[in-house]
């Protein structure tokens, strides 16, 4: 059916696949046609007109952008008639453009600028009356209309890559300009695409106003460090005063195909500016010599976390990361059953599904390169979306076609009954079989809070899917019964189409717990703390008694939720010690950090591939050349659905954690531009539930776990449960998010 | 025809310069001359040329004013560069040498720029904007170098004059509730499901229907055609509402609620005319009482058209949309003629939008309503739709029965797929014409589902008689007919075949061959007029009844027809009875005269000649359940487009949005 189109653009042949326009098959053979509207990401805005083509035959001008080829036809796009239009509209793109591009922000990187040069707009024959257009201060994002060429990339992008849906275009010919969405200032989650994409400066951050020009910046292509998403991103760097040390100034991305969220676009300047001593590090040293174990966090690279296993080895101490561990244990439950170390999906996966679960997460804030996936199915490919978790999230209003509220705590339930109806007519073995039929519906219904209907809606909704995706959030991996919710998910991945993701809680949650043998945390003395707590901090946050390099400042890879090993890169330096320092003073001698790249773990699917051999970069046409994607590994798949266990209450007031948006861990908690609001947030009812009121001080105490927060009404949330955020303190990764609280007012 | 000064519409060139008025040539087309009953037409401006209807009009002005209007419509334009700056430096240039500060070199660049937007714009309103204008320019030359050289202002440039714009487009002109169709088209194809769906229901607020059983009477206007096949225009109508149901939004209405007016009006049936007065009145603040005979809302659509052709969860939503604007409802509510003498005293206006619920006889021998088996398609569709959408009353079973239905139009074709879904033996459908005819009458798709589903079609055949034992059903007697052609040339006529007259044994005889209205509600002493065929009648444009007060729409007024031409109808008597129940005043506004003068004028050219468009993208078909998945339930036949689909589809728009101006 997926018949190719063969046709000629300026004499070369091509072909087409379904679904590809005149503009990208020419791009794909390298044919310029010059475009400012156009890009890769979104439906055409079809806006600049810029790209039009001469097809053999046919009267006018045909836009590329926006039109498939038919068989045989000959398009040009290079002829003096073309070349004229596109001069006129370079022109009147120009009309009362301000020439302010010496104080401008995008000068040398403006596509209004580049063209005008590359058309040769020498002199104005058209004018139009100016009109005044004040500029708005949106917060972290400003907007100058009088720069805007009303190109609608921004509104395209965050509408359907983003899903904020923040802004449209208001129209009014000459006087159009872009205006908050059904709000007087700009009301979204501040991913900053839409500054990204601007081909002028028209949209620009405000931090970064008119503090550096373009080409004074040096570029130093990264990873995001702030969740397991992996995006890709660029620091760029410049000196900060005359003989001055280096800074971040901004962090750019590839917007043509890759996005990237707030944090990771204004966060930038966690690096960590305190300094190794010699004496601190002998300290060190001696420290780790007495230590029991070593507790860390994954916020480390996977060359970090392998020297961590080496010096375990050495020193026959223990190493700590519930996080990791806890991860660890579900993906080897899930091993159990499916037979490979690695989940099938990935975020390209999902931005091609057409019917997606995603349970037992708020992803929207927990890992936002999801959420962009789950944004782009929507949008592009009209996925079904089912959102099942206790509570509502506004973020995913736009993409879920279905909310799938269950009880708190019932998740194995819920996962059973979604593997019953997906698996209703797979070819399960006679033992697993037997686990359905022993189901006790009733009950299940009953506790979790699903019904039979939900889920035949659910299912008639994907009948007509091609691609489906499960995603398996955070709260499932620290869950009481997540070795059997693994196993469920396995099953799922196994016996039905569904390709699965499970979401790693933190930058490199997943390559740790392929590379360490983690013990459980006993909370014992002699500790040393790695990023982390101990006896003995040896970090890269604050009140360390070792200061070590922050991931901004060292090189060293990742692995992200898609499997995919990645690098990143020194943006600024540090002075003094690091992680392999330390490990060549107990002679595990290696001369640098990067020097472990090609001996990751093997059996866990790492490559031998040199850290310097590690590409980092998307191909024109999107490709994702960066680092390498983890061997599949096979394994024994001699594990057995376990029997569901009594469905626990959970009544009362109820904290869930869960940071808010632009917000993720300690280092964002540092970065200078990001909100750092740390309420306690909860419904009316809460309020009532727990008698307290919007502004009182409280105290909430769960597990041994005390902690102080300021009570703040959110009107979009409902129910007994209230998020606390947890970026500003350490929460105790192997605990369920959800926990029942006590909360007092403090007085 | 109006005679006129000077034109250029549509490629005509009539030049009565220098001719006494008596003289004056015809132009070609039905030109707005006359504006409305007070007020006479001085010139006609728009995408296809200029008309002249007075020697003393500002050409200049004129040309500045249609510039202007391209400003001014910003909800058609702004949305490419050469529109956007194209129209601004258009109304400048125009405007500097209409005020006397002109050169020369300003028409060169008028001449330029208008080129550059005739050849790059995005949509046709911008490609469109230069042509009377540069007209204007090239046969008007010297008047505009008279200003240009005298440094002076164009003859009336101070004067205040009236200039009325319309925006349009050809599909919107020929659907009959001029839907703003480039708009939510547009909404499609920018993933802006909001926008689309609230374009849909500024004028229609039954997206959800309309998106899957309207007649698409727009994609016979559709300028795509010209180039190779129409958009699918009907089905990405249901995009946006299928987006809002799925999604769980709130209703995104297209406009604000205005407060309160503490004016209430009376509507009588809550079909599609009733649903639409009922919005459009609540948005503008009216008190509404829809009083609904039967026990469930939605007329016709809900009760006569089958749950797999539109699903009642589906219409529903379009009804909660009407209820959500403050409409209120009341089942169960006969109507009649006491009622109406008091609701005439009680509200401010009634609408009756009843709708046409009487089949009509097929007129044979021994047709008589008493046999068993006799029974009318609207009882028959009444029973199964009640009961497979409501579960009231009782399930239609035909088990091993053999229906036979006279028709040929939609609501026979529901008759006869129910028939199959109710399991009957054999079903036939017996039509006086031929197979051509019934497309056209209904659409393809329809027909071949039908005879894919096991009807068979007996085309050129009429009952003649039925035949009864003891006064139950048993079988039909049925004329062959044939087409004769005319040897004069005129329109062939259906002979009888004598001596092919066959015998078909039935169970039933299902008369789906017309519907006529029941207006024993209007009370005898108000004489309100009527037709010839026995609806109520009104002037087609503001809806009102021959009685004060008493406005009609829908089938009741125009005899059974379209759902979308019962909304449209209502949609403007609504607008009119906003201002009636506030004034006493039937009044039209500009918005609404100009609806109907384009409508005579006919924006849709067939012979156009369309450029900048690739020619051969083909036009995308949803996917339809097979018949074996369909035949013997009631889910939805036609699955809607996938995004993909609805995506390349919505991207063949060719967005032919035109202007036109008068000055009156």
């Amino acid at each position: 059916m997926n018949k190719l189109i063969n046709f000629k653009i300026d004499g070369i042949s091509v072909e087409a696949q379904k679904g590809e326009t005149i503009l990208s098959v020419a791009r794909k053979a390298g044919i310029y046609i010059p475009t400012m509207c156009y890009i890769s990401k979104t439906s055409p805005c079809a806006s600049c007109r810029m790209c039009v083509v001469e097809a053999e035959g046919v009267e006018g001008f045909v836009l590329s952008c926006n039109t498939p080829p038919t068989e045989g036809i000959e398009i040009s796009t290079n002829t003096p008639a073309l070349q004229n239009e596109r001069t006129n509209i370079m022109k009147l793109y120009d009309v009362n453009h301000p020439l302010e591009c010496g104080v401008c922000d995008k000068s040398g990187e403006c596509d209004l600028q580049n063209k005008t040069l590359e058309f040769n707009v020498e002199r104005q024959s058209f004018s139009a009356r100016d009109q005044l257009r004040p500029t708005q201060n949106w917060g972290l994002i400003n907007y100058e209309p009088s720069l805007c060429i009303m190109c609608e990339k921004c509104v395209h992008v965050c509408n359907e890559v983003i899903g904020d849906d923040a802004i449209e275009v208001k129209f009014g010919g000459y006087s159009s300009t872009i205006i908050p969405k059904n709000s007087e200032t700009l009301d979204c989650t501040f991913c900053g695409e839409c500054i990204a994409v601007c081909p002028v400066g028209a949209l620009i951050s405000s931090g970064f106003k008119y503090r550096a020009n373009a080409w004074e910046l040096s570029r130093v292509p990264s990873t995001c460090a702030h969740c397991s998403a992996g995006c890709p991103l660029e620091y760029e760097t410049r000196h900060s005063s005359i003989n001055g040390e280096n800074e971040i100034y901004r962090v750019k991305n590839n917007f043509e195909f890759a996005s990237l969220c707030g944090a990771g676009r204004f966060g930038f300047d966690f690096d960590n500016k305190a300094q190794g001593n010699e004496s601190a590090f002998n300290r060190a040293i001696e420290a780790i010599k007495g230590a029991k174990a070593i507790r860390f966090s994954s916020m480390i690279t996977n060359e970090e976390a392998h020297i961590l296993q080496l010096l375990k080895e050495k020193l026959g101490i223990k190493l700590f990361n519930e996080d990791a561990r806890v991860f660890g244990e579900f993906m080897k439950s899930y091993s159990s059953v499916s037979g490979k170390v690695h989940h099938s999906g990935s975020l390209d996966a999902i931005k091609q599904s057409d019917a997606v679960i995603i349970i037992g997460g708020r992803i929207a804030t927990d890992n936002p390169g999801v959420r962009y996936a789950l944004t782009t199915a929507s949008k592009h490919n009209g996925a079904k979306i089912v959102y099942a978790h206790p509570m509502e999230d506004t973020l995913m209003q736009s993409v879920t076609t279905q909310m799938m509220k269950y009880e708190v705590g019932t998740e194995e339930g819920v996962l059973a009954l979604l593997a019953h109806v997906i698996l209703s007519e797979a070819d399960l073995s006679d033992s697993e079989r037997a686990f359905f039929d022993e189901l006790d519906f009733g009950y299940l219904y009953a506790e979790t809070n699903i019904g039979e209907e939900e889920l035949s809606h659910m299912m008639n909704s994907f009948s007509r899917a091609k691609k489906r995706t499960l995603i398996i959030g955070n709260d499932l991996i620290a869950h009481e019964r997540a070795s059997n919710i693994a196993k469920l998910a396995a099953l799922i991945e196994k016996y039905s189409d569904f390709s699965l993701v499970v979401v790693p809680r933190e930058v490199n949650t997943l390559g740790v717990s392929l590379i360490n043998t983690l013990e459980h945390d006993e909370n014992i003395p002699d500790v040393v703390g790695y990023n982390a707590k101990g006896d003995f901090v040896i970090s890269s946050l604050e009140g360390a008694d070792l200061a070590v390099a922050a991931l901004n400042q060292q090189e060293g890879t990742f692995v992200s939720i898609d499997n995919r090993v990645l690098p990143t890169n020194v943006a600024l330096s540090f002075h003094g010690y690091t992680l392999n320092d330390i490990a060549k003073a107990f002679g595990i001698d290696k001369k640098n950090t990067i020097d472990y790249t090609q001996e990751l773990n093997k059996k866990a699917g790492f490559k031998t591939v040199a850290f310097d051999d590690l590409e980092n970069f998307l191909s024109p046409f999107g490709d994702d050349n960066r680092g390498y994607l983890l061997d599949e590994v096979a394994c024994k798949a001699d594990g057995e659905l376990e029997e569901l266990e009594d469905m626990p209450e959970f009544n009362g007031t109820i904290v869930y954690h869960c940071d808010p948006v632009l917000q993720f861990n300690n280092y964002t908690f540092k970065a200078e531009q990001l909100p750092r609001e740390n309420f306690l947030l909860g419904s009316a009812q809460f309020g009532v539930a727990a008698r307290i009121s919007d502004g009182d001080n409280v105290e909430i105490s769960f597990g041994a776990t005390k902690i102080q927060r300021t009570f703040k009404l959110d009107s979009e949330l409902k129910g007994t449960i209230a998020l606390n955020p947890t970026f500003d303190i350490s929460v105790d990764a192997s605990r369920y998010r959800f926990e029942k609280s006590k909360i007092v007012r403090v007085v | 025809m109006s005679k006129v000064y000077f034109s250029t519409w549509n490629g005509e060139f009539i030049n009565n310069i220098n001719t006494p008025a008596e003289e004056w040539k015809e132009s070609a087309y039905n030109l707005p001359a006359q504006y409305d009953s007070h007020r006479e037409s001085k010139a006609f401006i728009g995408w296809d040329g200029v008309a002249l209807f007075d020697k003393d009009v500002d050409v200049i002005r004129l040309a500045m004013e249609y510039a202007a209007q391209y400003q001014e419509y910003s909800e058609a334009c702004g949305r490419c560069a050469p529109g956007r700056w194209g129209g601004r430096i258009l109304y400048d240039q125009l405007d500097k040498i209409a005020r006397g500060e002109g050169s020369r070199a300003d028409l060169d660049h008028l001449r330029e720029i208008g080129k550059s937007m005739q050849i790059t714009s995005k949509c046709e309103i911008g490609k469109t904007v230069p042509n009377p204008i540069i007209d204007l320019m090239t046969h008007f030359e010297d008047v505009f170098l008279e200003c240009i050289n005298e440094q002076k202002p164009s003859k009336h440039y101070n004067e205040s004059v009236s200039y009325i714009a319309k925006i349009t487009s050809p599909c919107s002109d020929a659907c009959p509730s001029h839907v703003d169709i480039p708009a939510y088209i547009e909404g499609v194809r920018d993933l802006r499901m909001d926008d689309s769906l609230m374009a849909t229901r500024q004028t229609m607020p039954l997206a959800h229907v309309c998106g899957r059983v309207c007649p698409h009477p727009c994609e016979d206007a559709c300028r795509r055609t010209n180039l190779d096949e129409p958009i699918s225009i009907m089905a990405l109508k249901r995009l946006g509402a299928d987006w809002e149901t799925d999604h769980g939004y709130d209703f995104f209405h297209p406009m604000e609620k205005k407060a309160d007016c503490g004016k209430k009006v009376a509507i009588i049936g809550a079909g599609p005319a009733g649903l639409t007065t009922a919005y459009y009145l609540a948005a503008e603040g009216v008190a509404t009482d829809v009083y609904e005979e039967l026990p469930v809302l939605g007329g016709e659509v809900a009760v006569g058209v089958p749950e797999y052709r539109m699903p009642i969860a589906k219409y529903n939503k379009d009804i909660e949309c009407v209820r959500d604007m403050g409409v209120n409802f009341i089942v169960n509510r006969k109507v009649n003629a006491d009622d109406m003498r008091k609701f005439e005293q009680d509200y401010d206006a009634v609408m009756v939008a009843t709708g046409t619920r009487i089949s009509k006889k097929v007129y044979c021998d021994n047709e008589r309503a008493d046999i068993k088996g006799y029974w009318s398609a609207i009882e028959m569709l009444d029973q199964i739709n009640l009961w497979d959408k409501y579960g009231i009353g009782e399930r239609v079973d035909l088990t091993g029965k053999t229906v036979v239905c006279v028709g040929g139009g939609f609501t026979s074709m529901d008759v006869v797929r129910c028939a199959i879904r109710a399991n009957a033996k054999k079903v036939y459908m017996i039509y006086r014409r031929d197979e051509k005819t019934i497309i056209k009458n209904t659409t393809y798709e329809e027909y071949h589902e039908a005879v894919e589903e096991g009807v068979e079609f007996l085309f050129h055949s009429a009952v003649a008689r039925m035949n009864d034992e003891e006064n139950v059903l048993k079988s039909l007697l049925v004329d062959k007919f044939e087409l004769v052609p005319d040897p004069n040339g005129g329109r062939a006529e259906l002979v009888k075949i004598e001596g092919a007259s066959y015998t078909i044994e039935t169970d039933f005889l299902i008369p789906a061959v017309s519907q006529s209205a029941d207006l024993k509600l209007l009370p005898e002493e108000w004489e309100i007029e009527k037709t010839s065929w026995a609806t109520i009648k009104t002037n087609g444009k503001d809806y009102m009844t021959s009685r004060k007060g008493i406005f009609a729409s829908g089938d009741c007024e125009y005899g059974p027809m379209t759902i979308v031409n019962a909304v449209g109808q209502a949609k403007r008597a609504a607008s009119v009875m906003a201002r009636y129940v506030l004034t006493g005043e039937v009044t039209l506004t500009d918005d609404e005269i100009m609806e109907d003068h384009l409508r005579k004028l006919r924006v849709y050219d067939k012979k156009e000649k369309v450029t900048g468009w690739l020619p051969g993208v083909a036009r995308a078909h949803s996917e339809v359940l097979g018949v074996d998945e369909r035949k013997y339930n009631n889910r939805e036949v036609n699955l809607g487009f996938t995004q993909e689909e609805a995506m390349s589809e919505a991207e063949r728009c060719m967005r032919c949005y035109y202007i036109a101006m008068v000055q009156a």
